[in-house]
């Protein structure tokens, strides 16, 4: 335990000082998407880490000019992000997360689900998602693994009774498609989790309150939009326990 | 412990004690002359880019070899970097910040990221302590040294404004790439207290420096 569940502000300081590892990183990076005064704060505070960073200037070696040039010439610039865009990243209403059948929640106990989308055009529910998130990821029993889709993690908390999921460079799914967490328990059912969108960045977040009785893997596929209470697309990434 | 020996101060000690002047026009815009060519550059300008590295790559390369300590592997850390600044250069939005302060942070968290990959967590917390006698006293040939005058005299007295533990946090945090709770645990403070020690240092550095530009 520790004020990082109460105050995500208090990450801003070692934020901006690259004093957070991954995981504060995503998380702090989610809350100043949400926060204007956090944004200004951070870009002032930049300033001054910028300056710091000038006052250690050294003359590099000769060789480096030319090498970077020379990787220069046969790199691609990326396009300039384009914003507001319509298509895959419009606006969204919030949708919740159907609940599960009875039987399936016998087998499972799912105590609430969260999968509240932490984009910008769901700017309202994400600093409630956030904390969530901060919570598990927080938890002195937070155990975090890696998921291949981009630059991601999954977080999960026995004491939180909750799976956090958020990353970074994370492909877009195909048009009309988002992806879903699953949990598979031991004896191959699949308990539908909820459905998670990355925004332009590929950046995105996602939360289920759960425990983890006879759960032996996490799995994401694409679903089409709004999840479907079987997995029915392709698995993009998967986590045994 | 001296006040400049962990965020370092280039030039010489016995500086006049004056308070700061920043030299006319030229230097003064550098933040602008950066964000001008980072602009172009995202246009695919090959000759701003080369202005460009000119004007940070001693920057870059500078704190990279602080934090990673490497001559080799600073210079692989600021050629990533630089070639990512002509990548993505495009995507740099002016409204966000300065374009100076968008490379020089990428260049510090490049090389954090650079040495967390390195190095064991164990290794460096047991490495906390010994005294680092890096490479930096190289002469700066890239910089404009009527520039540099006064911004290491700015960067000097911005860092005598802080407590001695307040330095001490950060420079954990900036020069050895240790996170907020390993800044706690080598220094044997609550978390809070690390967070807060490295925020209102930062807060320190900025009002200083902020009211001068
Ligand atoms: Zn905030």
């Amino acid at each position: 335990m520790n004020d990082t569940i109460d105050d995500p502000h208090s990450l801003l300081g070692p934020y901006v000082v690259g004093a957070v590892d991954e995981v504060d990183r995503q998380l702090f990076e989610n809350h100043l998407r949400g926060c204007t005064e956090c944004r200004e704060e951070c870009a002032r505070m930049s300033d001054a880490v910028a300056t710091l960073v000038d006052a250690e200037a050294v003359a590099p070696p000769a060789t480096l000019r030319a090498a970077v040039m020379g990787r220069a010439a046969q790199t691609a610039q990326l396009p300039p992000t384009v914003v507001g865009d319509a298509g895959s990243h419009g606006p969204r209403k919030r949708r919740r997360w159907p609940l599960v059948g009875a039987a399936a929640a016998a087998v499972i106990a799912v105590t609430g689900i969260g999968a509240v989308l932490a984009t910008a055009d769901d700017a309202p529910d994400a600093s409630a998602l956030e904390r969530e998130v901060m919570m598990v990821s927080s938890a002195p029993d937070a155990h975090t693994m890696e998921l291949s889709l981009g630059s991601s993690h999954l977080v999960m908390s026995e004491r939180m009774g909750g799976v956090a999921l958020m990353g970074l460079d994370a492909p877009a799914p195909a048009e009309g498609m988002e992806y879903q967490l699953w949990l598979v328990l031991d004896d191959g059912q699949m308990m539908a989790g909820p459905t998670f969108m990355p925004d332009a960045d590929g950046k995105f977040m996602a939360m289920m309150h759960t425990d983890f009785k006879d759960v032996t893997e996490f799995e994401i596929t694409e679903e089409p939009r709004g999840g479907s209470a079987v997995p029915t697309g392709e698995m993009v990434a998967a986590v045994s326990l | 412990m001296n006040s400049q020996r962990h965020l370092r101060v280039v030039g010489d000690a016995a500086a006049p004690a004056a308070s700061p002047t920043a030299p006319a026009e030229g230097a003064l815009s550098r933040s602008a002359v950066i964000g001008q060519l980072l602009v172009r550059v995202g246009r695919g300008d090959e000759s701003a880019f080369d202005e460009l590295y000119t004007a940070t790559a001693a920057s870059v390369f500078g704190v990279a070899l602080r934090v990673v300590r490497d001559r080799a592997i600073a210079e692989e850390v600021a050629q990533d970097v630089l070639v990512e600044v002509w990548r993505r250069a495009a995507r740099y939005r002016p409204e966000a910040g300065s374009g100076r302060t968008w490379i020089l942070t990428m260049a510090h968290r490049r090389a954090i990221d650079r040495v967390r990959s390195e190095q064991a967590h164990t290794d460096r917390l047991r490495a906390h302590g010994s005294t680092i006698t890096g490479s930096h006293d190289e002469p700066d040939t890239v910089v404009d040294m009527a520039h540099r005058e006064w911004e290491v005299r700015r960067v000097r007295e911005g860092l005598a404004l802080l407590t001695e533990r307040q330095r001490e946090a950060l420079d954990l945090a900036f020069a050895k790439g240790f996170t907020h709770r390993e800044v706690a645990a080598s220094l044997g403070i609550p978390l809070g207290t690390a967070k807060a020690r490295i925020r209102d240092g930062l807060i320190k550095l900025r009002d200083a420096w902020e009211e001068e530009r």
